[in-house]
């Protein structure tokens, strides 16, 4: 069994505290992605599992066995490079077999299975090839191959996409998602791309400066994110916020913005103790409806991106983007009528970051 | 004529001009070397020296050769122990400088920077202990000196050198290798060095070259018997100094092998020495 | 056994040891014992030494010595116009490599050949050629009508300081043109087009361009040559052995002079430490100005 563990793991570097007591259960077999900008701590999470860089504090524990005192090899994770990093001066075949070599495995015996593991790979015909000579998508296969043929308890991706141009990244993505539902291996997987995350993962951890801000199904984060910073980093075009405040209107609490006011799911309402701390309203361009229901708005911006069209509205004391389907036929000042769905709808204290939880 | 054109024109005229300039001034004491070398004494020292076809002769190199025994000698020794020197430089600085470069020595900048900081001490601090240690050892006019006492310049120059290129090696494959199961010396066998061989031969050939050159030390611990090059040379012009074209011969003997070392390896050596220096 | 990272560190701690070692013994070693021995009275005599500890006398007597503080003064001079000599003559050169014209292979061997040779072959050949009666200098310049009688290049006190200068310059301008050539490669290409987009004309962009971007690679060319002119030796031991009257004996050639041919080991020792001394305190210089060049060791 390959559950992975970290026990309030931290890690410094002198002075500076990278990663700050992290907790974190991975399940054997589960595809789960620490996701996060560049600085947050991902990558040095990372290594800390694979053993590349010791912990300063905490526990790490591959398979029920805390490793903190073993080298990559003998806790037996493999892992895949940012930049491949593929031995230069070796050839394909090399490439694969370097471990096995290591090993001491027989000529006959390391020939087979860098065979097996290339034909897996559709990289039979460039074995004897080194790696100057490849295109992008074969060196990372190899450098997966190299993972593979380790048979190893986890597999650790670091970055592993963010060289590829995109037709290739998404064709890649789903080599590696088919592999995890193939091999069915405990991965942990690095991005600052968060239609990677979502697209790969079993679970997500969102990273913020060291620490896990929540852990949770694309779908959680999706649709229950914990905080602004967890709301903000998934979907695209983001999330955006307004800032108003709670009021009565006819017997139904609403969250007024300026002219715009928008009724509250009974759920959300019912999860505020005082009205008025003070709040913003969080929702996602997609759930933003233009149609003949709803406020005045005039439109400001339209931007064509084939799938759908975003359009930019704007009203006396704010502006809101909506993600409309299809090449929506909207025109600058034009005259809308913008609403949301109350279910839609996520409040979040504007000074803590938080989300206002439902109760229940 | 526009007043650009006649402004480009002039700046190239500048330009070639000052490049011929350059070229004339940086060659001509080296082919007056060696058209020397090949004029007979009578002509060389007329006046003005007779430049007629008559005059060329190799009888200025036979004459080196004949005394051949102590040019020869010379380059033996000079030779070895530029060899050896080189050598061990090479086999002792290459891991330092790994070591230096990659496996997180606690004060790696600071050892650095002091190994940096004994290059640029004139040799003669250092020469009279060395001397007098030599002297108590028995070690005086001998190669073996002299390959030990050339480390004192070699080994900095091979550490500082190969810690760039090593630095400059992705450290991503070291730590792909890491996690395949290699020790570090394993990864230090079987990945940095099949893909340094290049700077690492360039970095031997200018220590090399160094060494060949090396006069000061040379001077103070050799006598008779472990003679290099420079010396048989400077020992030439005191004794010859009459009869110029040999001397000139000698000299152009003694440099052939570390010009021809220069040229071939002109690349490496501007790019990895020159960088080096001045980017740390 | 450890962690990754503790036995990439122990392995380092092996593969430095043994060069750790032989520079402790040959280099940190004897600066010791040479700053000892500057302390001691030692002569050799017959093939042994004896001496005695006299303290800081010989550096007192440095100070009273006439020759001494010719040596001192001839050195600060010699350095200080070679430095500023070179420095300005390798620019150019630089200048040169770097323009469109300039950018054959060809040139750059020639940049080589002055270091490759051996400096004391360099000696040899121009000894010949600053021969008073035969040398080609004076019979080109006789030739061209510039003097009447030959020049005694290296035998006219002052003069032959200034040629032994001139000989030195000619060998070291192309290293430090290599030098400051790859600084020069360094500038970004684009900064220049800004510039002639913004009207800046050739000198404008020398000026306000090449020479701020330059200025570390030229304090560091400055340092160098500094330091290289300090060690000046072969040149003089075969041009001049210091004649004459003295007049070419820098401090390098005096240290060496006073303890192998005076055998007073202990005063060449004092002289070799004075010459440390402002090394030492030009490659603090040296190293300061690499700092934050300096990149850290990843592990």
């Amino acid at each position: 069994m390959a559950e992975v563990e970290l026990r309030a793991v931290s890690k410094s570097f002198g002075k500076v505290a990278v990663c700050k007591s992290l907790d974190l259960q991975v399940a054997d077999g589960e595809f789960v992605t620490l996701l996060g900008p560049s600085g947050c701590g991902k990558t040095t999470t990372l290594n800390l599992i694979a053993g590349l860089e010791d912990a300063s504090a905490g526990d790490i524990l591959i398979g029920g066995r805390r490793v903190n005192d073993l080298t990559p090899f003998e806790r037996d994770v493999a892992m895949v490079f940012q930049n491949y990093a593929l031995y230069p001066h070796m050839t394909v075949a090399e490439n694969i077999g370097f471990t096995l070599r290591l090993r001491r495995v027989s000529r006959e015996a390391m020939r087979q299975r860098v065979a097996a593991v290339a034909e897996s790979l559709e990289l039979g015909p460039v074995l004897d090839r080194v790696p100057a000579q490849l295109s992008g998508g074969q060196q990372q296969r190899v450098a997966l191959g190299r993972a593979i043929i380790r048979e190893p308890q986890v597999f650790l991706f670091d970055e592993p996409f963010s060289n590829l141009d995109a037709g290739l990244r998404i064709k890649m993505r789903a080599e590696v998602k088919e592999l995890h539902q193939r091999l069915r291996v405990t991965s942990i997987f690095v991005t600052h791309d968060q239609e990677e995350a979502l697209s790969l993962s079993d679970r997500i951890a969102v990273m913020r400066e060291g620490r896990i801000e929540q852990f949770g199904t694309p779908e959680e984060i999706y649709a229950r994110p914990l905080s602004k910073y967890v709301a903000r980093f998934i979907g695209s075009p983001p999330i955006e916020f307004l800032p108003g405040e709670i009021a009565r209107e006819g017997g139904d609490l609403v969250f007024r913005m300026g002219a715009l006011s928008t009724a509250l799911a009974p759920a959300v309402a019912g999860g505020l103790a005082d009205p008025s701390p003070s709040l913003e309203l969080g929702v996602r361009p997609e759930h933003v409806i233009l149609g003949s229901h709803g406020v005045p708005v005039t439109v400001r911006l339209v931007q064509p991106m084939g799938p759908a069209t975003l359009v930019t509205v704007a009203w006396q004391g704010g502006t809101l983007i909506a993600r409309v389907p299809g090449m929506a036929a909207f025109k600058p000042d034009e005259r809308v009528h913008v609403s949301i769905a109350p279910e839609h709808v996520m409040l979040f204290d504007a000074v803590s970051g938080r989300r206002l939880a439902i109760p229940g | 004529m526009s007043r650009r054109r006649i402004g480009r024109i002039v700046g190239r005229s500048i330009v070639v001009g000052g490049l011929a300039l350059f070229v004339a001034v940086t060659v001509a004491p080296l082919l007056w070397l060696v058209i020397s070398s090949l004029m007979e004494q009578q002509a060389l020292t007329a006046k003005p020296p007779d430049f007629s076809a008559g005059s060329f002769t190799l009888a200025n190199y036979a004459g080196v050769f004949a005394a051949a025994a102590q040019l020869g000698q010379g380059f033996a020794n000079s030779f070895l122990v530029a060899l050896f020197t080189t050598a061990v430089a090479i086999a002792v600085g290459a891991p330092a400088a790994y070591a230096l470069a990659r496996l997180a020595i606690p004060g790696a900048n600071t050892i650095l920077l002091m190994i940096l900081g004994t290059q640029m001490l004139p040799g003669i601090v250092i020469a009279i202990p060395l001397f007098i240690v030599m002297s108590h050892l028995g070690l005086v006019d001998t190669r073996l000196a002299l390959i030990i006492v050339y480390l004192s310049f070699n080994l900095p120059i091979v550490i500082w050198i190969l810690r760039g290129f090593f630095l400059a090696i992705p450290p991503g494959i070291e730590r792909a290798a890491a996690v395949d199961g290699a020790t570090t010396a394993q990864i230090f066998r079987l990945i940095v060095l099949p893909i340094s061989l290049s700077p690492l031969f360039a970095t031997g050939v200018f220590a090399f070259i160094e060494s060949w050159n090396e006069f000061f030390f040379a001077l103070i611990l050799t006598r008779q018997s472990a003679r290099t090059a420079p010396l048989v040379i400077s020992q030439f012009a005191g004794q010859y100094q009459t009869v110029f074209g040999q001397m000139m011969a000698a000299a152009a003997l003694a440099i052939a092998p570390v010009v021809a070392l220069a040229i071939l390896f002109r690349n490496m050596i501007m790019k990895g020495f020159a960088e080096g220096m001045v980017k740390g | 056994m450890g962690t990754l990272e503790q036995r990439r560190r122990r392995a380092g701690y092996a593969a430095l040891a043994p060069a750790l070692l032989i520079l402790v013994l040959i280099l940190a070693y004897p600066i010791v014992d040479s700053m000892l021995l500057s302390l001691q009275g030692l002569r050799a005599a017959g093939g042994t030494f004896e001496g005695r500890f006299i303290g800081l006398s010989n550096y007192g007597a440095l100070l009273e010595d006439s020759t001494f503080r010719a040596a001192l003064w001839a050195t600060a001079y010699f350095t200080a116009i070679e430095v500023l000599v070179v420095v300005l003559l390798a620019l150019g050169v630089a200048l040169l490599l770097v323009h469109p014209c300039g950018r054959f292979g060809i040139f750059r061997i020639v940049l080589l050949l002055p270091w490759a040779i051996a400096p004391v072959a360099n000696a040899v050949l121009w000894k010949w050629i600053l021969h008073a009666n035969y040398g080609i200098l004076n019979t080109l310049l006789t030739a061209l009508g510039l003097i009447e009688r030959n020049v005694i290049w290296l035998g006219t006190p002052g003069l032959a300081l200034h040629t032994v200068l001139a000989v030195d310059i000619w060998k070291s301008v192309p290293f430090i043109a290599i030098l400051l050539l790859a600084g020069l490669n360094k500038v970004p290409p684009v900064l220049y087009r800004a510039a002639r987009l913004d009207g800046a004309n050739a000198w404008q962009q020398f000026l306000h361009i090449t020479l701020p971007q330059l200025r570390p690679t030229i304090a560091v060319a400055v340092i160098l040559q500094t330091l290289w002119s300090l060690r000046i030796f072969d040149l003089i031991f075969v041009l001049t052995k210091g004649g004459p009257a003295d007049g070419t004996v820098l401090l390098n050639f005096l240290a060496y002079r006073t303890t192998f041919n005076f055998l007073d080991l202990g005063y060449g020792a004092a002289i070799a430490n004075v010459i440390f001394a402002v090394s030492l305190v030009l490659a603090l210089g040296y190293i300061w100005l690499l700092r934050p060049g300096l990149q850290k060791a990843e592990g």
